[in-house]
This record gives C-alpha cells, sequence and structure tokens, in this order.
C-alpha cells in the first residue's frame, strides 16, 4: 500500500476575491504547498464540511504557489463559494485529466473561444500561453457572454489586447437597457467571420455552455478546421476525479482521466456528448 | 485435500470464536429466514449459523462485501483480517471488473485495496441453480478458476479442497493442525467434473431461449422505441444496480470537521435521476428509458471497452429484485434482435 491517498486534500487560504459579473467570481488561493499542475487540467475544491466540486483553475500553470479559480453560482457548493471570505479555509486535491499540449503548438497561430464561464479554463490556457508568447506564430481570443454585465476579466482586457500577437474578439449576445457596449453583438461563433486565420494545422480550443460548444465545433468544422485539431474542455460531473465513480463517463471515456480536455475525432462517434 | 463438510464448519467457527489465523470475522451464506424467500444471504458465523456453503449464489453481491454502501475513502478506513467462504463464480468473475477499475496504475481507492488484501476468500462450486442464474449465457461458470485462495467442491459429505494462493496455502496449514484432511482417493476429481458438467448443463437448459449473439454492439444501436417499451415498467428504484456484483457507481461527499479533511463515498445508482446532473440542472439522461438504456450499454458496451470484459456475471440478482418484474435476459436478446436504424 505504498501508494499515496488519491484523495488527499490540501488546504488554501483564500486571499483575494474579485467579483466578475453578478453570478461569476474569482477566488485568489495560496494553497499550504505549491499545486502543480498543466493548464486544462482541473482539480476539486473542498469547501470544508459542505462539498467539493471540479473546477479549472483561471490561472497560469506557470505559478503553483497560488491559484485562480473562476466559478459561477449555479448549485450547492458554489453558493457556498459565493458566501466565502477573504481569510476563509477550503481545500484542493488534484491536478487530475489531461491539459492541452501546448508544447506541440509551438509556431502556430492558436485561436480560444470561451464562452461565459467558460472563459475562466481558457484564461489559464491563454496565460499559460503569454508566458511564452514568442513560441507562437499569434493567439486570437474569441470571448462570448450574454450581457455586457456578464462579461469577466473585464479588468484585464486591455493590458491583454497591448500585448503584440495578440487578438481579443468580444460578443455580447445582447444589450439590456442601461448597459455599455462598444464591441460586438452577435453569438460568439459569428465571430469567426471576423478573423482571418489559417485552419490547416492549427489548434483550436473551445469552452463553454454545452451549446456553444456544440455549434461552436459544427461552424469550425465549416471553416476548414479538422476534426484532430479542436480542442474541446468536455465538463460532466467527475465527482471523484480519478476514473473511480462513472459520473463522468462518456461513452467509453472518462471525463476526468481521458479529458476534460478531448479533441473532437476522439469524442465524436459517442452518443450525448453535448448534453 | 480432502475435509469433512462437518470438520469444516467447526473449523469455521473455531476461526471466528478464537480468531485463529488472525481472523477477526469469518462470513458465510445462510438461508433466509422468511420461509417464502427461497435465498441465501451472507452473516458473521456463530454457534446456530448453518451455512448453505453449496447450493448457489447468494442474494446479496459479495463486491457488497468488499464496496459498502458507505466508508471513509480519506481518512482511509482499514478493513479488519476476514475470511469469507461460499464465494460463487459468478461473484468471483466479477473482481476482474473491479480490480481493474478500483486499483489500477493511475489511482487506487484505499478501502477496497485495504478489504482485497485482508480477506482470505474460500469459493465453493455451485451445487444447484436458481430461476435467474445464467452464468454460461454470458461466459461464465458454475465454479471458480480464478481469484479464489481456497475452493471447495462438494463429493458427498466431503469437499474437495483445492489451493489458488499462497493465502490459501497458509490457512490450509492452520486448518491442518486443527481438523482431519486426508489425500482424495482417486474417483473425486471425476466426480466432481460430473457435478460441475451436470450444474452447466441445467443453466444451458435453462437459458437456451434467451440464447443471443456475443456481439452486444448490436446493443447500441437498436431502435430506441425497443427501450421506450421495455422500460415501461421501470419505477427507477436502483436496486438492480445496487446488488449488481459489477457495479460500483459511488458519490464522494465532504464531511470535513475542523483542521481534517473527510472523504466519505456512498453508493449511487444510474438509474437515479440526479445521477450525472451538472450545476445548473442540466442533465444527459433526463428520461427513465435513457437511464434505463443506459445500464445496458454500461454492462456490454462501456465496461468492455474499460475492461475488456463485459458487466454482467449472469447472477440474475437484478431478475429476482426487480419490483417491476422486469427480466433482463429477455431485454437484452429482444433489443439485440431488433431492425438495426440507420447509422
Amino acid at each position: 500500500m505504498a501508494q499515496t491517498n488519491p484523495y488527499k486534500t490540501f488546504a488554501a487560504e483564500i486571499y483575494e476575491i474579485i467579483d466578475e459579473s453578478p453570478t461569476i467570481r474569482t477566488i485568489r488561493v495560496k494553497p499550504e504547498k505549491p499545486i502543480p499542475f498543466r493548464t486544462g487540467q482541473f482539480i476539486e475544491l473542498t469547501i470544508p464540511n459542505i462539498g467539493e466540486g471540479p473546477f479549472t483553475p483561471s490561472s497560469s500553470h506557470h505559478i503553483s504557489d497560488k491559484m485562480d479559480v473562476t466559478i459561477m453560482k449555479a448549485g450547492f457548493v458554489t453558493e457556498y463559494v459565493h458566501k466565502a471570505k477573504v481569510g476563509d479555509r477550503i481545500g484542493i486535491r488534484g491536478p487530475y485529466g489531461t491539459c492541452y499540449p501546448i508544447d506541440e503548438w509551438k509556431g502556430k497561430d492558436v485561436l480560444i473561444m470561451g464562452g461565459g464561464v467558460g472563459m475562466a479554463p481558457t484564461r489559464s490556457l491563454f496565460l499559460s500561453l503569454l508566458q511564452d508568447i514568442d513560441n507562437y506564430n499569434s493567439i486570437t481570443f474569441l470571448v462570448g457572454a450574454r450581457t455586457p454585465n456578464d462579461m469577466i476579466y473585464k479588468q484585464h482586457i486591455q493590458g491583454w489586447r497591448d500585448i503584440d500577437k495578440v487578438n481579443i474578439l468580444r460578443s455580447v449576445d445582447r444589450v439590456p437597457e442601461g448597459e455599455e457596449w462598444n464591441e460586438e453583438v452577435c453569438l460568439i461563433t459569428k465571430l469567426l467571420s471576423k478573423i482571418n486565420i489559417k485552419p490547416e494545422g492549427n489548434p483550436v480550443v473551445v469552452c463553454g455552455p454545452p451549446i456553444m460548444m456544440k455549434f461552436g465545433t459544427m461552424d469550425l468544422l465549416k471553416y476548414g478546421y479538422a476534426d484532430k485539431d479542436i480542442y474541446l474542455s468536455m465538463e460532466k460531473k467527475m465527482y471523484c476525479g480519478i476514473g473511480h465513480c462513472r459520473h463522468c463517463v462518456i461513452g467509453q471515456y472518462y471525463a476526468c482521466k481521458d479529458g476534460p480536455v478531448f479533441t473532437y475525432d476522439k469524442v465524436k462517434n459517442e452518443e450525448n456528448i453535448w448534453e | 485435500m480432502i475435509v469433512k463438510a462437518q470438520d469444516f464448519l467447526s473449523f469455521l467457527i473455531k476461526c471466528q470464536k478464537e480468531s485463529l489465523g488472525g481472523f477477526r470475522q469469518v462470513i458465510v451464506p445462510r438461508k433466509s429466514r422468511n420461509p417464502e424467500d427461497n435465498q441465501q444471504l451472507f452473516e458473521e458465523i456463530n454457534d446456530s449459523t448453518e451455512p448453505v456453503l453449496e447450493s448457489y449464489r447468494t442474494i446479496d453481491p459479495l463486491r457488497a462485501l468488499f464496496y459498502f454502501s458507505r466508508e471513509t475513502l480519506l481518512p482511509a478506513d482499514k478493513g479488519k483480517k476476514r475470511l469469507i467462504v461460499g464465494a460463487k463464480g459468478c461473484d468471483m468473475a466479477a473482481f476482474q471488473i473491479l480490480d481493474k477499475a478500483l486499483i489500477n496504475e493511475d489511482f487506487v481507492d484505499p478501502v477496497y485495496q485495504a478489504w482485497r488484501e485482508q480477506t482470505t476468500i474460500i469459493s465453493t462450486d455451485c451445487a444447484e441453480i436458481c430461476d435467474s442464474c445464467h452464468c454460461t449465457l454470458v461466459g461464465g461458470k458454475p465454479y471458480t478458476d480464478q481469484n479464489y485462495d481456497l475452493n471447495l467442491s462438494g463429493v458427498g459429505q466431503h469437499y474437495l479442497i483445492t489451493i489458488g494462493s499462497q493465502k490459501g496455502e497458509e490457512l490450509l496449514k492452520i486448518m491442518k493442525e486443527v481438523v482431519d484432511l486426508s489425500l482424495p482417493q482417486g474417483d473425486e476429481i471425476d466426480k466432481i467434473k460430473k457435478n460441475r458438467d451436470a450444474v452447466v448443463v441445467k443453466l444451458n437448459e435453462q437459458n437456451s431461449r434467451f440464447s443471443r449473439s456475443e456481439d452486444y454492439s448490436a446493443l447500441r444501436k437498436s431502435d430506441i422505441e425497443g427501450w421506450i417499451d421495455d422500460s415501461k415498467s421501470c419505477i427507477g428504484c436502483g436496486g438492480c444496480t445496487n446488488i449488481c456484483p459489477t457495479c460500483y457507481c459511488i458519490i464522494i461527499n465532504d464531511d470535513s470537521t475542523g483542521e481534517e479533511f473527510i472523504k466519505v463515498r456512498s453508493a449511487d445508482s444510474c438509474q437515479l435521476h440526479g445521477y450525472a446532473r451538472v450545476a445548473g440542472g442540466d442533465t444527459p439522461r433526463p428520461k427513465m428509458y435513457q437511464r434505463f438504456r443506459n445500464r445496458y450499454l454500461c454492462k456490454f458496451d462501456y465496461m468492455k471497452s474499460n475492461f475488456d470484459m463485459i458487466g454482467c456475471t449472469g447472477c440474475g440478482r437484478c431478475i429476482d429484485v426487480c419490483a417491476g418484474e422486469i427480466e433482463f435476459r429477455e431485454v437484452v436478446q429482444k433489443n439485440m434482435q431488433l431492425p438495426k436504424v440507420q447509422e
């Protein structure tokens, strides 16, 4: 029994909270020991005596002594995340699952599509790529949200846009009265008509609500991307994170172990992948 | 070696009472106390226990003694040294899936592993079958040739003992000190083969009307209307999965107190509505027939991909337990014969 307990959980302290939108907040935590991960992997985050859930860090994988996790209020555990205060103690176990193979993307034009809170994992990817931006030909980040108020990471956008080789396009589905917006108003998938990337041999990453993943993938195929170059972050109910609980099974695959990062060619023949 | 049935029983009671061999618990199958209920179940042995060692499988799966409905994973429950007697072929076959699923090169379930390591298993050949038994229909046998420490085959009032592992060999040494063991006379092997063959014949006769191809990929392609029809009497109670020897779905809960992180796992069932529901309320299988179908695909398709073995060992417990009286064998057969839909 030399193997370590895969459920071993480490304490972490919340040192800053950023409310990104009415339903989404980023908690910034300092774990008791560094938690190295590769971008795309996820962790199980514990609110002690309440519960735990799978979340993908939204910070760069080049930083392991601190971690940002961006969380939408959507259920029991996340309610408590939204009640948390600076100084609160949480738990982290992991990381688990597959990552984006960014070492294979050297010299390429990388396209990232993040919709809603799906921008959180893709921000981790974006920041990890920025660290070695010289390695890539360009980074295009397409961001979508329902309304301007739902748009997250607002305070960072201008700084990112100022970086050479980075192109960021943002869209909202609609602009309610009283909210201001001077960028695109359309579905995120429509932003594809406003970019100019050669799809052959270049990677594209999609993360967002199931409906956006589905139609985003269909549009990317039409645009000319190959099945094997479309990276999907397939978030399911990953209770254990280690392939034991079977809740995240997608046909023959476990989202937690074989994913959550899948290429479309791997999962396209499985049932209900978008649900 | 040969042991008298009566001597073997007194050995078991001695193990339990005097912690012989360091065993802190001896578990055996016994008859249900309800006379109308023709079932056996596992129980810790005591003076008044009448073990039913040959017969057919218990109604509770052996899996439930290695993977309890609720256990603490962090800090991990340690288990205790124990002896389980009367394990059947269908339950033993399930270890091929459970061991791969829960003790693999990536991650180990520490509690399941502790129970596996601390348990010595004495399997026994089936001497009878019940109406739902169908191991031979899925390529199994009413006896085991794997995973056991010792195996007992009944010959009259005696058992022939076969050693299956180091653990079994050690147990036999302890047994030798307490009871008389004799060498086989020569014709026992033949008798046992005859007994085994006779049970196989019974199983084949009983299940011939459910015969089907072994290419279960047909299930995935079968018409959805068939599943809707078959699931009409399913009430979604999850009894079939809870009693299945290869089902191991769980949920993880956090019971942390103070400074210590505590993680607990509890049994779950893919037949329940909330099973795969994610935050926000979406679930991939909102309809009963979808969850019903999922169980069949998981057993015959997904587990085959995951473990190179289908997830049904033919114990038939899901048939016995079903409140909707759904005949599992019939559903499989029927859905494999339905006209294929266009892919």
